[in-house]
């Protein structure tokens, strides 16, 4: 035991330290080597790996380990999961704005001047009881619902994630009451205060990053912590024998709650950040392909992994955001040719997958069970030969 | 740990060779970036890729060069950025951000042509108005939404100008005004006593459908009932009966745009109420430069609000929007046919008259539009045919130019300027 507790300390100790060093590197890369670059070089970093996509890549590595707490660990497929991110981005519109007018509040909050109306919330709190509203929404579509299976849970889960943004779209005059502004959305969100201060502008992204690198490595670390501790395994059991599990004695709708409130937790913190990020939440981006892009990035990245997860949410979020664009620039310029390269994204996120499932079913970086179980098979071939 | 130690290495190696390559961050000397921002995917591609290229011509026109205030002259360079993605086929929030970021960054940039969507403004406005070496200007051809320059939600237009410095004009009218002359032309040439309107609920389609609510009642109209639809639907023939069960309704005004269902909400209309000379249809700007709604059967004798001058109208003045569409053609081998390629061209006007009046940076071209008399651009230079005015309070266009077109025969024709009071 005493052994097993030194491998996972020296274990936790090597990818803080990693985790570290690779934000540390980032923060340098953006606060000191590209400003003071040649042009060329500013230019190319900004356009391949620009600091504001590579905030929003956080903000899906964040919805991806959450996700992969409800797909990868327990797994309960999820199609409705932007259904969090909403909830998330509202409670910042809400708690981080001068929306909500009537109100006259401020706790630590920071509204900018003229804009002193409406509930202002540090930063930090909102973050908290975004994650816990989220969790609670969790809670309460999982409830009724998670006795259900495999395909009808997804269904479900697909119809709350329709459901939620429908509400945003449409919550402008709920008797008289606006909740969402509707496709207007709620602008502008409280500035961040860094570590209390400084005021962190929309030019303070290097800044930024290091906020969202702390709230994304307190998310690795809990989504580890959890894999490995007791309700993480009962995840597990779940997730390969739900009758097995039950018969062993994992409290099927308990432990299987916690999974969707931890998920809806993460999604949350994911929606808080995004509104901080853009300075402002909109309806009218939380809709279906959302869900399958984070869906996809645990897939491809490797289910229950949680650096595959991480992979393949910087992979899927570069492709999406600025990558494919980029190539389709340089090819287009190099050949003179002038092909609309973005307009191709869900053929190449299409075939990926069909690629991903042909040769290399478990992610780019399988969990080491899921991998022994996708080439059980192959194994059993071998040994009868 | 060992590796841990190399990657470490690697880096800070990396972060040296990088640095050792610094200089200054580069911009400045004599040259300049105008840039576009406009979505170029999805069911906006076409018209905007036309945009571009006018401003692409236009800037050859002038031989790429213009002179601030002193005489200096700079070398204008043109670059495009795109604020649609391909997973939404429109416009994206992330995408209008990020945007924003590069124009403040892009050293060389001296103000941007843009948006297409007000949504999108909404959220690059505010970043623009504080750029440290700005505000930097932005103006656009396209943007309707009144809320971006005059009040109309609460806290608008204030919270888009952080600095409390205005940043952002546009050469078009508003949608206020678009729906005034939509409701007026409907009760005085049309003839239409009760209309059901429509909306695609989105910024612009609620704030131009309900403009039209607002101003049809002044003019005679009963507004028979105001209502969202939802662009997801297969079809809308359950809406249609609806309102064909209220009786002696003669008029359908869809504040939308045609990427939103809109070839399905025709077909339903004409379904159900029938054709476009039985129950008249109306719709503003956001129908206009399809082709798709262009060809349909179903849509033809619609009419459509335009929010200034249209295209063929603008050439037909001759002068130089006609020689413009000339070139147009001569260069690219296809007609100068949208109406908001030539206002890009008028906005990019604008922007090269506020860098004349100038000395080069940012914040003194801000300033050229927003202080003393604003920024005029004379007829015989305007590419809009007429003298383009920007108040120097607001950044609006002075003009109250409405154009009514009708489709006949798949081609959208100008039935007749309006001019809103």
């Amino acid at each position: 035991m005493a052994r097993h507790t030194s491998i996972e300390s020296t274990s936790n100790r090597r990818w803080a330290i990693g985790f570290t060093a690779a934000a540390a590197f980032l923060f340098v890369l953006y606060h000191w080597i590209v400003p003071n670059s040649p042009q060329p070089v500013h230019d190319f970093v900004q356009g391949w790996f620009s600091n504001a996509n590579t905030n929003e890549m956080i903000v899906y590595i964040i919805m991806a380990l959450g996700l992969n707490v409800v797909v990868g660990y327990a797994g309960l497929l999820d199609l409705g999961f932007v259904a969090f991110w909403a909830i998330g981005g509202y409670v910042a519109g809400w708690l981080m704005s001068s929306f909500l007018g009537n109100f006259q509040i401020n706790i630590f909050g920071n509204p900018a001047p003229g804009l002193e109306m409406g509930i202002h919330i540090t930063f930090w709190w909102v973050l908290l009881l975004a994650g816990g509203f989220c969790a609670l929404w969790g809670i309460i579509i999982g409830a009724p619902t998670l006795r259900l299976k495999s395909d009808y849970l997804a269904l479900v889960t697909l119809g709350f994630g329709e459901i939620i943004p429908q509400v945003f779209v449409n919550g402008q005059d709920i008797n008289g009451f606006n909740l969402s502004n509707g496709t207007q959305g709620i602008t502008p969100i409280d500035p961040i205060k860094f570590f209390g201060f400084r005021d962190l502008g929309p030019f303070d992204l290097d800044y930024k990053f290091v906020i969202y690198s702390v709230i994304c490595a307190g998310m690795v670390m809990v989504s580890l912590r959890l894999r490995s501790g007791r309700l993480g395994r009962a995840w597990l059991a779940i997730r390969e024998d739900e009758l097995a599990a039950s018969m062993m004695g994992v409290p099927l709708m308990r432990t299987k709650l916690s999974a969707y409130a931890v998920g809806a937790f993460a999604g949350g913190l994911g929606g808080v950040v995004f509104a901080t990020h853009i300075n402002g939440v909109f309806a009218e981006r939380f809709n279906f392909s959302i869900s399958i892009i984070i869906l996809a990035m645990v897939v491809l990245g490797g289910m229950g992994n949680v650096w595959g997860v991480m992979v393949g949410a910087i992979v899927l979020s570069w492709i999406n955001g600025i990558g494919l664009q980029q190539l389709g620039n340089t090819i287009n310029t190099t050949f003179n040719t002038d092909i609309n390269f973005p307009s191709f994204n869900f053929l190449i996120f299409g075939s990926l997958l069909i690629l991903m499932m042909i040769f290399r079913r478990e992610g780019f970086i399988p969990e080491a069970r899921t991998r022994l179980v996708m080439h059980e098979h192959d194994r059993d071939n071998e040994e009868v030969q | 740990m060992k590796k841990t130690m190399k990657v470490a290495a690697f880096a800070g190696v990396a972060s040296l060779l990088l640095a050792a390559c610094g200089g200054s961050s580069g911009g400045g000397g004599k040259s300049l970036t105008i840039s576009s921002d406009l979505p170029l995917q999805g069911t906006n591609k076409d018209q905007n890729d036309e945009a571009n290229n006018a401003m692409k011509l236009y800037l050859d026109q002038i031989g790429n060069k213009v002179k601030d205030k002193s005489g200096t002259e700079y070398t204008l360079s043109f670059k495009a950025y795109d604020d649609s993605t391909a997973a939404k086929g429109s416009w994206d929030d992330a995408q209008c951000a990020k945007n924003a970021q590069d124009h403040v960054a892009n050293a060389n940039e001296i103000a941007v042509m843009g948006t297409f969507n007000s949504g999108c403004a909404k959220i690059i406005v505010p970043i623009l108005n504080q750029d440290p070496n700005g505000p930097m200007l932005m103006v656009s051809n396209a943007n309707t939404n009144p809320g971006l320059t005059k009040p109309w939600d609460p806290g608008e237009p204030e919270k888009y100008y952080p600095t409390g410095v205005r940043n952002y004009a546009r050469v078009i009218s508003t949608d206020d005004f678009q729906g005034a002359a939509g409701a007026q032309f409907m009760a005085q040439k049309a003839g239409v006593k009760k209309c059901y309107v429509l909306n695609d609920n989105s910024t612009y389609g609620q704030g131009v459908s309900k403009a039209f609510a607002d101003n049809a009642p002044k003019q005679g109209i009963t507004v028979a009932g105001f209502a969202p639809y939802d662009p997801k639907q297969p079809n809308y023939t359950a809406l249609f009966n609806k309102i064909k069960a209220l009786g002696g309704v003669d008029c359908i005004y869809v504040g939308a745009t045609f990427d939103q269902n809109g070839g399905q909400i025709v077909k339903d209309k004409v379904a159900v109420l029938g054709d476009n000379t039985k129950v008249k249809f109306l719709a503003p700007d956001g129908f206009v430069g399809y082709p798709d709604f262009d060809k349909m059967p179903e849509a033809q004798g619609a009419y459509m609000s335009f929010s200034g001058l249209a295209a063929d109208s603008l050439i037909a003045r001759g002068g130089k929007p006609a020689e413009f569409a000339k070139a147009f053609q001569a260069k690219y081998g296809s007609p100068l046919q949208n109406s908001y390629s030539i206002y890009a061209v008028a906005a990019l006007q604008v922007i090269l008259a506020a860098i004349e009046q100038s000395d080069g940076t940012r914040k003194s071209v801000t300033s050229a539009v927003f202080s003393g008399s604003g920024i005029s651009v004379p007829t015989d230079s305007s590419m809009l045919g007429q003298a383009i005015q920007i108040d120097p309070k607001t950044g609006d266009t002075t003009a109250r130019d409405m154009t009514i077109l009708q489709l006949q025969n798949g081609k959208e024709m100008t039935l007749m300027p309006w001019t809103v009071q």
